[in-house]
C-alpha cells in the first residue's frame, strides 16, 4: 500500500513540473506586466526600469523560474507584487471558503443524489424515475452562476432573508458566516445534484441486472436490503470518481459563483491576480490547485477498494 | 417511453433554438445594435417584448442574434476538440511508448488546470474575439476528448479483427481508420452533446468575468455579464439570456441523453 | 398625573448599548469614522513605495511646506509665506511657528533640510526625485537654512511647476518629517509628521487606523484642498481594506461602514434612492477620451479624425454615461481648473453632414478602425460603445476590442493601437494635462500628440511663473489641439462619494481623495 502510494505521488511529480513551466511562461505571455498596472498611465521609463529591478522581473526568464522553483522547494511561494502579502498563506487563507463550499455542497448534493439515483434507478422507467431524470437534467442545464443570481434576487433582494454581497469569516462570527454563505452553497448543491444523480441511477442500474443481485432476491432476501448491502455501495463507486472529477474541477471553476456572491475565495483570488498581472499569486494559485486536483484524484483511487472489494488498489 | 420523451423535448428545445438562429440572420424585431438612449432600461412592453438594456437595444433582438453567435462559438468549438483530440488520441492509443507517455502527460497537465481559467489565460493572449474564444475553449477541451478516444482505442486494438487486419496485410493506418476509429466515435459523439453544453456555459462564465465575444455583439454570456449592476433595477435583464441559455442546455442534454440510449440499449431497458 | 412614558425592560436597554458599544469599537465612547480602501497601502513611507490608496492615507499624516487649494492653486502648509528671487531660482520659505511633530518636537528648518535631502537620496527611491533631475523641472542647486524659522532652495533654472511638484500628494506633499521616523540601522519605521491624525494600528490586509494627532496646530484660513484649516473632530479613522465594491456598498447599507468613494454610476441610481445614505458629487480632474494613433496609415489623415469628432454628439454621450455627474469638455484642461478659460471651452460640434464630406474628401470606403476599450472602468466602455454606434450613422466602421486593462495599459505605452477610449489619471497643473499628451512619439510613443511648436509652447508654459502668459499658452495649445484631433477629449470624471446620513462636514473636491479632518460622526 505504501509502495503503491510513493509510486503514484511520484508519478504526479512531472505532471506538477509540467504545470509549474507552463504556469510561469503563460504568465508571462500574456501582454502588460505588473509594473505598468502599478504606475497606471503617468509610467516614468525610469521609475518602471527601478520598480521591475526591484521585483526582479529585469532578469532572463529561465533565471527567475530558477529562483521561483528553488522558493518553492523550501515552501515559499513568494510574495504578492501588489499587496506584498505572503502567497501561500494568502492562497491557504482564500481556499479556506472556496474549499468550505465546495465540500459542504458536493456532501450535501451526494447525500441526496445517491439515494435519489437510486430509486430511480430501482423504478426505472416509472414516473418517478422520469421525475428524477427530468429533475436532474433541469438541474444541471441551469447555469449555475445564473441560479445564484436569481436566488440572490429572490432571497437577497426581494425577500431580504439572507444578505446580498459582503463575506465575514467564520472565526469572527459564525451565525453571520453562516448567512452569507448559504446561498452560494445551495446554488452549487443544486447543480451538483443534477450531475451526481444522473451517474448514480446509471450506475444503480448497472449493478441492479448484476448476478448477484437477482441470486440475492431469489435467496429471499429482503429488498431493502439488497439495495442498501449490495447496490449501494458497488453504485456509489463511479459516483465517487464523478465526486473526485467534480470536486477538482469546481475548485477551479468557482470563480464564477465567487464573482457573483463577492466571496473572498480562491476562485476570485486567481482571476483578480490575472487581471492584476500579479505572477508570483498567479503561479502559486494555479500550482496550489493542480496539486488539490492531484490530491483529491489519488483519494479517490485509494478510497476505491472500500467500495469494490473486486477492485484491488495496485 | 423515456428516450421517445428524451428525443421529443430536446428535439423541439433545439429546432427552437436552430430555428431562432437562423430566424435571427433575416430578420429581427429591431436592430439588435442600434442604440436608443431614449429608450432605456424599459421593462418588457408590446413593443419591446423583453424590454431594453442600458443603452435602449431590444432585448428579444439580442436575444435571438445571441443565439446565433452562441450556437456558431459551441459548435465550432466542439468540432476543433474532437478533432485534435481524436488525431491525438489516436495517436496516443495506437502508437504507445514514450509517445504515448508524453501525451499523457501533457493532456494531464492541461485537465489539472482549471478549464475556465486556462481559457482565460489563453484569451488574453490571443485575443478577446470569436478567434480567441474558440481556440481558447477548444484547447481546454481536447484533453477530455483525447481521453477517452485513447481509451477506446486501447481496448479495440487488442481485438482479433485487428489482429487480422494486420495479418492480411493492411497499414498501421488503415487499420487504424477503418477499424478503430468508427467504434472510438460512439462514445465521442456521446461527449460531444455534453461538452457542447459545457462550451456554452463557458462562454457565458468567461463574459461574465468581463473576457468574451466583445461588444457590442451580444452572446448570452455577455448580456447576463452586462445585466449584473441592474440587477435590482432591470430584473428582466437577468432573465431573458439565462432562461435561454437553461433552455437550450436541456434540450442539448436531454438529445444527448437519448443518443446515449440508443448506442446503448442496455441503460434504456431494465 | 402625567403618565411616564413606556420604559424599555432593562434587558433590551443594556443590549442595545451593548450594540452601539460594538458599533463603534473599543476604547469606551471614542468616535470612530470607517471608510474603506480597494487595496490595502502598501507602505507608510510618503511618496515612495505608494499607490492611490497609500497616498489617500498619508496626506491624512503629513504636510509639506506648500498644499493643494480647492482649485489646485498652491496654499500655504507648513510654510507661512514664500519669496521667488534670483530671476525665479530660489525660493525663500518663512516658516510657521510653533509645528509639532507627532513625537512633540517642535518644527525647525534642520527637519526640512533633513527631509529634504532624504527624498532627494535616489536610495529612498522618492517618486518625484527624476523631477528633480536633467529630464525633469528643474535640478536643485542647493538648499540652505539661514536661520531656524527658513529654508532657501536654489533650483538652476526658474520653472513653474516648482511648487506644484512638491505640493504632489503622490510624491507625499514633499513630507517634513521627524528623524525619529528613521531607525538608528537607516530603516524606514513610521512617518513621525505634522498632519491632524498620527500613524495608529496597521493591520496588514485588513485595515490602517490613524489617530487624532491632540498637538495639531490648525492653520486659520477654511479648508481648502490639502490646505488650510484642519480640525479633527474624531478620535479615530479606520481605513478598511474591502477590494469588493459590492461587498464596499453593502457594508455602508449594513452600517458597517460610514464613507465610501470611487462609486460607479449604476451604484449612484441606488443609493440616490436610500434615505440613510447621502451623496457627494464632485467633479473630477481625470480625463476621458478617445486616442487616435496620428502614425496609423488610415488615422493619420486628419480629416478622418476631425469626421469621427463631428459625429458624435459628446453632451448626448456624457449624460447617458456619466448620468448627468458629469459635464462635456474637449479641452485637454479640466473643468475645474482654473486655467479652463472661455477659450477652452470651445470644442467640436456634432456636424453629421461635415462629418460625411470630409469622409469623402479623405477617400474613406469603410475601412475597419479598431478601437481598444476595457470593462473595468464602465464608463470608458459606455463611451467606446456609444461612440462607435454615434460613428456608424455617418459610415465610420468602427470595430471594437475588449482586452483587460493591463493588457491596454501596454498596447498605451508603445502607442500600439489604431484608436481607443482611455482614461487619464488627475493632473493638478495645466501643464502636467498637456504633457500628458503631448510629447515626440520617437522617444516617447504613449503620447498622443506629436507637434513641435506645440511642445515648445508647453516647455515655456512650465518654466515661465506668470499666470496671464501661461493662460495665453494654453489657449494656444487648445486651438492648435482642436484642430489637429490627436484625440478626442469626452469629459473629467467624478468623484461619487456616499455617506452615512450622519456624518456632517464631509466635502470632496477636485483631487479625487478624502479629507477627514473637519468631519463629524453625529
Amino acid at each position: 500500500m505504501l509502495g503503491y502510494l510513493a509510486r503514484r505521488l511520484a508519478m504526479t511529480i512531472p505532471t506538477l513540473l509540467l504545470v509549474a513551466i507552463s504556469v510561469f511562461a503563460l504568465v508571462r505571455l500574456i501582454p502588460g506586466d505588473p509594473v505598468q498596472v502599478m504606475l497606471g498611465d503617468s509610467a516614468d521609463p525610469v521609475q518602471a526600469m527601478q520598480l521591475r529591478a526591484e521585483l526582479g522581473l529585469d532578469q532572463p526568464i529561465p533565471l527567475q523560474f530558477m529562483h521561483w522553483i528553488a522558493k518553492l522547494a523550501t515552501g515559499d511561494f513568494g510574495h504578492s507584487i501588489t499587496n506584498n502579502l505572503a502567497v501561500l498563506p494568502l492562497i491557504l487563507d482564500r481556499f479556506q471558503i472556496s474549499a468550505i463550499i465546495v465540500l459542504v455542497a458536493v456532501a450535501a448534493a451526494a447525500c441526496i443524489a445517491v439515494p435519489a439515483g437510486l430509486i430511480a434507478a430501482w423504478k426505472q422507467n416509472s414516473l418517478l424515475d422520469l421525475s428524477v431524470v427530468g429533475g436532474a437534467t433541469l438541474l444541471l442545464s441551469i447555469p449555475s452562476f445564473w441560479l445564484g443570481l436569481l436566488l440572490l434576487l429572490l432571497f437577497g433582494l426581494k425577500l431580504k432573508w439572507l444578505p446580498v454581497v459582503g463575506y465575514v469569516p467564520f472565526s469572527e462570527n459564525f451565525w453571520q458566516a453562516t448567512t452569507f454563505i448559504l446561498l452560494p452553497i445551495a446554488t452549487l448543491t443544486m447543480v451538483e445534484i443534477g450531475v451526481l444523480t444522473r451517474m448514480a441511477r446509471a450506475a444503480s442500474i448497472e449493478v441492479l441486472r448484476l448476478e448477484y443481485v437477482t441470486h440475492a432476491r431469489a435467496k429471499g432476501v429482503p429488498e431493502w436490503l439488497v439495495l442498501g448491502r449490495h447496490v449501494l455501495p458497488n453504485a456509489f463507486a463511479p459516483t465517487w470518481t464523478l465526486i473526485g472529477l467534480v470536486l477538482g474541477h469546481l475548485l477551479g471553476g468557482i470563480a464564477v459563483i465567487e464573482t457573483v456572491f463577492t466571496l473572498p475565495g480562491l476562485g476570485r483570488l486567481l482571476v483578480d491576480s490575472i487581471f492584476a498581472r500579479d505572477y508570483p499569486v498567479v503561479q502559486g494559485c494555479l500550482l496550489f490547485t493542480a496539486m488539490i486536483y492531484v490530491v483529491v484524484n489519488l483519494i479517490v483511487d485509494l478510497c476505491y477498494p472500500l467500495f469494490d472489494p473486486r477492485v484491488t488498489v495496485a | 417511453m423515456r428516450m421517445r420523451a428524451n428525443t421529443a423535448i430536446g428535439g423541439a428545445l433545439m429546432a427552437l433554438l436552430l430555428g431562432t438562429a437562423a430566424a435571427a440572420v433575416f430578420w429581427t424585431p429591431f436592430d439588435p445594435l442600434r442604440i436608443n438612449l431614449r429608450a432605456r432600461l424599459q421593462p418588457p412592453s408590446s413593443l419591446y417584448w423583453l424590454g431594453t438594456d442600458e443603452f435602449g437595444r431590444d432585448v428579444l433582438s439580442r436575444v435571438m442574434v445571441g443565439a446565433g453567435t452562441s450556437v456558431v462559438i459551441a459548435l465550432l468549438t466542439v468540432l476543433l476538440a474532437v478533432a485534435a483530440g481524436t488525431v491525438i488520441g489516436c495517436t496516443a492509443g495506437y502508437v504507445r511508448g514514450w509517445t504515448d507517455r508524453i501525451i499523457m502527460a501533457v493532456n494531464d497537465a492541461l485537465l489539472a488546470f482549471p478549464g475556465i481559467l486556462l481559457a482565460l489565460a489563453v484569451m488574453i493572449v490571443v485575443g478577446a474575439n470569436k478567434f480567441g474564444l474558440i481556440l481558447a475553449l477548444g484547447l481546454a477541451y481536447t484533453p477530455s476528448v483525447v481521453r477517452v478516444v485513447r481509451g477506446t482505442v486501447l481496448s479495440i486494438r487488442e481485438k482479433e479483427y485487428i489482429e487480422a487486419s494486420r495479418v492480411i496485410g493492411n497499414s498501421e493506418i488503415y487499420s487504424m481508420i477503418r477499424h478503430v476509429l468508427p467504434n472510438a466515435m460512439a462514445p465521442v459523439a456521446v461527449l460531444a452533446t455534453s461538452m457542447f453544453g459545457w462550451v456554452l456555459l463557458a462562454e457565458s462564465a468567461l463574459s461574465f468575468l468581463g473576457l468574451g465575444v466583445p461588444p457590442p455583439a451580444p452572446t448570452w454570456g455577455n448580456m447576463l455579464a452586462a445585466s449584473r449592476p441592474f440587477m435590482e433595477t432591470a430584473t428582466w435583464l437577468s432573465i431573458a439570456p439565462g432562461l435561454c441559455i437553461a433552455l437550450t442546455l436541456l434540450g442539448v442534454n436531454l438529445l444527448g441523453d437519448s443518443l446515449r440510449d440508443r448506442l446503448d440499449p442496455r441503460m434504456a431497458h431494465g | 398625573m402625567t403618565r411616564r412614558p413606556q420604559s424599555s425592560p432593562a434587558w433590551a436597554v443594556g443590549l442595545a448599548g451593548l450594540a452601539l458599544l460594538a458599533m463603534q469599537g473599543m476604547a469606551g465612547a471614542e468616535t470612530l469614522l470607517r471608510t474603506r480602501l480597494n487595496a490595502d497601502i502598501r507602505s507608510t513611507d510618503p511618496g515612495t513605495n505608494r499607490d492611490a490608496n497609500t497616498d489617500g492615507v498619508i496626506a491624512h499624516i503629513v504636510e509639506g511646506l506648500v498644499a493643494f487649494r480647492d482649485d489646485t492653486s498652491i496654499g500655504p502648509m507648513l510654510a507661512e509665506s514664500w519669496t521667488v528671487s534670483n530671476e525665479g531660482k530660489t525660493y525663500t520659505f518663512h516658516l510657521r511657528q510653533g509645528v509639532k511633530f507627532h513625537n512633540g518636537a517642535t518644527m525647525t528648518a534642520d527637519d526640512v533640510l533633513w527631509s529634504l535631502k532624504r527624498w532627494l537620496d535616489p536610495a529612498t527611491q522618492w517618486r518625484c526625485l527624476s523631477e528633480f533631475s536633467a529630464s525633469g523641472i528643474a535640478r536643485i542647486e542647493k538648499t540652505e537654512a539661514p536661520d531656524p524659522q527658513t529654508v532657501a532652495i536654489t533650483l538652476d533654472q526658474p520653472t513653474a511647476l516648482f511648487l506644484p511638484t512638491l505640493a504632489r500628494p503622490d510624491c507625499g506633499q514633499t513630507a517634513i518629517i521627524h528623524r525619529d521616523s528613521i531607525g538608528p540601522d537607516g530603516k524606514w519605521i513610521a512617518p513621525v509628521g505634522t498632519g491632524p491624525f498620527k500613524l495608529g494600528e496597521w493591520k496588514r490586509g485588513q485595515y490602517v487606523d490613524v489617530l487624532r494627532f491632540d498637538g495639531y496646530a490648525s492653520r486659520a484660513e477654511p479648508r481648502t484642498g490639502y490646505s488650510g484649516a484642519k480640525i479633527v473632530k474624531v478620535d479615530r479613522v479606520r481605513f478598511n481594506v474591502i477590494p469588493d465594491s459590492s461587498a464596499a456598498k453593502a457594508g455602508l447599507l449594513s452600517g458597517a461602514l460610514d464613507v465610501i468613494m470611487s462609486l460607479s454610476i449604476p451604484d449612484l441610481e441606488e443609493l440616490k434612492s436610500r434615505s440613510d445614505v447621502q451623496l457627494s458629487i464632485t467633479p473630477a480632474l481625470g480625463l476621458t477620451g478617445i486616442l487616435f494613433q496620428t502614425r496609423d496609415p488610415l488615422l493619420k489623415d486628419v480629416r478622418i479624425r476631425r469626421a469621427i469628432a463631428l459625429s458624435i454628439d459628446t453632451a448626448q454621450i456624457v449624460d447617458a454615461v456619466m448620468q448627468g455627474t458629469a459635464r462635456p469638455n474637449n479641452s485637454a484642461l479640466p473643468l475645474g481648473s482654473p486655467f479652463h478659460s472661455e477659450a477652452q471651452s470651445h470644442g467640436y460640434v456634432q456636424n453629421m453632414a461635415e462629418a460625411k464630406k470630409l469622409l469623402v474628401e479623405a477617400g474613406y470606403r469603410g475601412q475597419p478602425i479598431k478601437m481598444i476599450t476595457n470593462k473595468r472602468y464602465s464608463f470608458v466602455f459606455d463611451s467606446a460603445v456609444l461612440v462607435q454606434a454615434m460613428a456608424q450613422a455617418v459610415g465610420i466602421n468602427i470595430e471594437l476590442e475588449v482586452l483587460d486593462w493591463a493588457a491596454q495599459l501596454d498596447r498605451y505605452n508603445r502607442g500600439d493601437y489604431q484608436a481607443m477610449a482611455f482614461v487619464y489619471s488627475a493632473r493638478l497643473d495645466p501643464s502636467l494635462s498637456f504633457e500628458m499628451l503631448a510629447g515626440p512619439k520617437a522617444t516617447q510613443p504613449r503620447k498622443v500628440w506629436d507637434n513641435p511648436e506645440a511642445q515648445e509652447m508647453l516647455r515655456k508654459s512650465m518654466m515661465i511663473d506668470d499666470t496671464a502668459k501661461r493662460q495665453a499658452l494654453f489657449d494656444e495649445m487648445h486651438r492648435r489641439f482642436i484642430a489637429d484631433v490627436p484625440m478626442i477629449v469626452l469629459f473629467n470624471g467624478a468623484e461619487l462619494t456616499a455617506l452615512h446620513k450622519n456624518i456632517k462636514g464631509y466635502a470632496g473636491w477636485l483631487y479625487p481623495q478624502p479629507r477627514f479632518w473637519g468631519v463629524t460622526v453625529e
